[in-house]
Formats: structure tokens, sequence, C-alpha cells
């Protein structure tokens, strides 16, 4: 008889403890939850603070960079310089750059503008020199001996990073004659060429590190960035 | 329904459409309104430059996928324009009416321009121009979007909920 009364009072008392654990565990979750939610409420808050802020200026930026390659684009289409046309040509390109302003500058990069679009019209004359000389070899094996055609698909992964230097490799190359981009799969570019000296040129890698020099890619070290360097230095001392 | 719904998150894979398209379509659309402000001096108009703008939308579609291109301009958007380009359209011709002309006799609003009547012309030309280049545009987009969805793209709101 004592010894159940003893064993039901033992029982009871460890439910009771049993249950205030659950309950304090219950006040010590909800009290780290609260804080823990606080405390990311707040570094959000601060976060958007810092982003909105952000993000309005490279929007600010962006807009008006559009605008302005737009306005010329208008002005040269247009040729008509009264000052109605002109008005109507500044809402048009205000309308377009409000809706378009996240397609033409999608990726800005830390780089320089100006450098890239320096080196990028230096780049221009290169290309035109490099087409003309593949010109003349297709030209020779169109009308040379057969046996020097040898098509074939070669691929190479490139240095490369960004989707604008991919699509100006691709274009560079189908641009000059004997070569074809066919595709582009993880940086890996398939090239059809159609001998075996412009497949040889191509895998030199020379245009790839002009692309790579433009757009300040790859940690690609060229005797340009020396010179251009050069005049900070002269300026330090 | 499924058909829909790959069209919805469907880009492009490929690295050179989508960058080349993205770096057209401001230019694209800056032509097309240049097509339709000079189409009273040169070639071209409202049908013209509509037919571009609708182009331009329609090419980011099949590029960036129909989530991004209806974020841009909503289908709300489309209805409204279609119907405000009709509207200025027959505006211009009834408030000639009104002004004792006939339907799109343009010379009649120099009445309230005053600006001669050869600029009055002018003037009305553009503004029917804009009206038919803002219906153009939207009835292509529109066209062009229960095509390639079988008219399933007005229940975009269900499919996106069911989605989250």
């Amino acid at each position: 008889m004592e010894v159940t009364i003893l064993v039901q009072a033992t029982d009871r008392s460890f439910e009771i403890l049993e249950k205030a654990r659950e309950r304090s565990r219950q006040v010590l979750d909800t009290a780290a939850r609260l804080t823990s939610e606080s405390q990311a409420v707040h570094r959000k808050r601060v976060e958007a603070i810092f982003k909105g802020a952000r993000q309005t200026k490279t929007e600010i930026t962006r807009f008006t960079a559009t605008f302005i390659i737009l306005f010329g684009f208008w002005l040269l289409l247009s040729g008509h310089y009264d000052l109605f046309h002109i008005s109507i040509g500044v809402l048009c390109c205000g309308l377009v750059s409000h809706a378009t302003h996240d397609l033409l500058f999608a990726n800005p990069r830390a780089g320089d503008m100006r450098v890239i679009v320096k080196r990028f019209i230096t780049y221009i004359p290169w290309l035109f020199y490099q087409i003309v000389l593949s010109n003349m070899h297709v030209v020779r094996l169109a009308l040379g001996p057969k046996n020097l055609i040898d098509p074939k698909i070669i691929e190479f992964k490139t240095k490369l990073e960004s989707d604008i230097s991919f699509v100006t490799l691709a274009n560079s190359i189908t641009l000059t004659p004997g070569t074809i981009t066919l595709d582009i799969r993880d940086g890996v570019f398939y090239v059809h060429a159609v001998s075996k000296k412009t497949a040889e040129d191509l895998l030199t890698g020379e245009m790839e590190d002009r692309i790579a020099h433009i757009f300040m890619e790859a940690d690609h070290v060229y005797v340009q960035d020396t010179l251009d360097i050069a005049p900070v230095f002269v300026e330090l001392k | 329904m499924s058909g829909v719904n790959d069209m919805m998150t469907k880009q492009s894979d490929d690295v050179i459409v989508k960058t080349v398209s993205r770096l057209l379509i401001p230019f694209m659309q800056i032509y097309a309104l240049y097509v339709i402000a000079h189409g009273h001096y040169s070639p071209g108009g409202g049908f013209q430059g509509g037919v571009i703008l609708g182009a331009s939308i329609i090419l980011l579609v099949i590029t960036y996928g129909l989530d991004n291109a209806l974020r841009k301009m909503s289908e709300k958007m489309h209805i409204i324009m279609c119907s405000t380009g009709a509207i200025i359209y027959a505006g211009i011709g009834v408030l000639c009416l009104i002004l004792g002309g006939n339907f799109l006799d343009y010379a009649e609003l120099d009445q309230i321009l005053h600006v001669g009547i050869a600029q009055a012309r002018s003037l009305g030309i553009l503004g029917v121009e804009v009206g038919v280049g803002m219906t153009v545009m939207a009835a292509m987009i529109s066209i062009f979007l229960d095509i390639v969805t079988g008219g399933l793209h007005s229940k975009e709101k269900n499919i996106q909920g069911k989605r989250a």
C-alpha cells in the first residue's frame, strides 16, 4: 500500500518535472526565435536601405548612358534638326531608355568603360587586316589544288569570362573567312575551319588574347597594359 | 497547360543570340519610333513603325522568355494600348468632322491649333500615325502571344500562383 503510494508520488513528481522542463524549453525557444527574427528584420532593413540607394544610383547611370547613346543614334537617323523633331527625339529616347535601360547595360563590370571603348576601336583595324589575310588564303584555296581543302570542326576551351567577350570572339571568328563559329557551350567554342592553316591560326589564340585585353579579363598581361599604365607611374614620380 | 508553363520559363540557351538581341532591341525600338515620327517626311509611317516595334518585343519574348517580356509590358497594357491607338485615330478623324470638314480632313485642325494649314496637316498626320503605330504594335504582340501559347497566356496569373 505504502509502496504504491510512494511509486505514484514519484511518478507524479517526474511528470511535473517533465512538464516544467517542456515549458521552459518552449519559452527559451520562443525567446531565441524572437531575438533572431528581430535581428534578421533589422539587418534586412539596413541592407535594403544600402542596396536601394546603390540600385537607384546605378539605374540612373544606366538610364543616362542609354539615353545619350540612343539620342546620338536618333540624330544620326533623323536629319531634321529643328526644335519640333528634336523634342520628339528626346521624348522617344526617354521612353525607350526607360523601357530598356536594363538591356543595354545588363552586366556592368568594374572595368572602365572608356578604356574598353578605346581598345575596341583599336582592335577593329587589326580585325580588318586579319579578314584581308584570310580572304587571300581562301582565294588561294578556291583557285589552287583541291587537296589543300581540309574541312574540320575544332573545339577549344576559352579563357574569356563574360558574355560580351564570348560574342565578340565568336563574331570575329565568323567574320574571318574560312572559319565559322558553330556553337558555344559552357565556354567551349566549336568552330568549323576550312583548311589546316585557318585552324592553326585560330588555335594560336592571338584573337582571344586581344579580346581578353579589350575587356580586361582572364588576368591577361599584355604589352599594351604596361604601356597604358606607364603615364600613371610618370605622374606619380 | 504544360506547354504554356514551358514557354513562360524557356529562354534561348545560345549566348550569342541572347547578347546580340539584348544589344539590338533598344536600337530597333528607336528606329521604329523614328519611322513613325518621320512618316510625314520620308517613307514609312504608323504601320511600318508599329510592326518594327512589335518585332522588337517579339524578339525579347523569343530570347528571354515570356515571363521577362510580360514583366516589361503586361497583357493589360497591350489591350489598353491597342484600344487607345484606335481611339486616337478615330478621335482625330471625328474632330475634323466636328470642326466642319470631312473625316480626317486635317486642314480643319487649323481652327484649334492656329499654326497654318500646311503645319496643321503635318501635325494631324503625325497624330494619326502615332495612333496607328500603337494599335499595330499591340495587335502584333497579341497575335504572337496567342499563337505561341495557344491562347492560354491570359491565365498567366493562375499559372504563376500554382508555381509559387
